[in-house]
């Protein structure tokens, strides 16, 4: 059988019963909330403008955010190490190739060969 | 861990940015490196470290190529050292687009290099000073 329950009731018969809990609990209770509250103003946002905010979501939170991170920063430099390599091989290759060619330096330094 | 990351990123940074600059002295150069970099030995060590790096790369090749491919090398690389960046990458870019030229066109251009050559070296056994427009830069 469903019976309406009044929300005036339920309250008042919360605070009742909250009158009758002994005092180790209610310092325990106490306890809890304050712990809870201070945990909630560390998630809470610092700055107050919305950049602030944006900003502070780029920083990395767990350890596997930073190891994506670094991961992606180690990819980035090893790929352009790799990149520097081959450019310089290509210009290591064609330094030959004027340096022994039977075509003179002279021809490669004037237009001359564009006509 | 986020410390042990960061170095880690900062390590690879230092190396990336090191891993080029390996130029070395004269007297720290291997016997094949001075065989094949011989007439540079006057002005190696005032070489920019760049420029060294990258002739001791060309230096690598000089064992496999032929006689008359490294006395041109002999001949050509203080003339080569000597010029600004700026026309050595000049020469690179007229080279590539040599080499993008159809054969027909390519050997035409090397031909008429080859007789501008002869006169300018007929001239100067002469004693007539070459034309501007032959002589280097």
């Amino acid at each position: 059988m469903i019976t309406e329950l009044d929300p005036n009731k339920i309250a008042q018969l919360l605070t009742q019963s909250t009158r009758q809990i002994d005092a180790a609990t209610l310092s325990a209770l106490a306890g809890a909330r304050r712990n809870a509250l201070t945990r909630q103003s560390v998630h809470s946002p610092v700055f107050a403008l919305t950049t602030g905010r944006w900003m502070l979501s780029l920083i990395p939170h767990s350890t596997q955010q930073w190891a994506a991170t670094g991961l992606l920063a180690a990819m980035l430099v090893i790929g352009s190490g790799y990149w520097q390599h081959a450019k310089e091989q290509q210009i290591s290759d064609l330094d030959v190739a004027i340096l022994t060619d039977e075509l003179p330096i002279e021809t490669l330094l004037s237009d001359s060969h564009r006509t | 861990m986020q410390s042990s990351l960061i170095g880690i990123v900062l390590l690879l940074c230092l190396i990336s940015t090191t891993a080029g600059a390996a130029a070395q002295s004269w007297r720290a150069l291997t016997p094949a490196q001075r065989e094949a970099l011989a007439p540079l030995v006057q002005q190696w060590d005032t070489l920019p470290e760049k420029q060294r790096d990258r002739l001791l790369a060309t230096a690598k090749h000089y064992p496999r190529m032929t006689p008359e491919q490294k006395q041109r090398y002999h001949e050509r690389l203080p003339t080569w050292s000597k010029l600004p960046p700026e026309q050595r990458e000049a020469a690179r870019k007229n080279y590539r687009a040599l080499e993008k030229m159809p054969p027909d066109k390519r050997e035409q251009v090397k031909q008429r290099a080859k007789q501008e050559q002869e006169i300018k070296d007929r001239q100067s056994a002469s004693g007539v000073t070459a034309t501007p427009s032959s002589s280097q830069q």
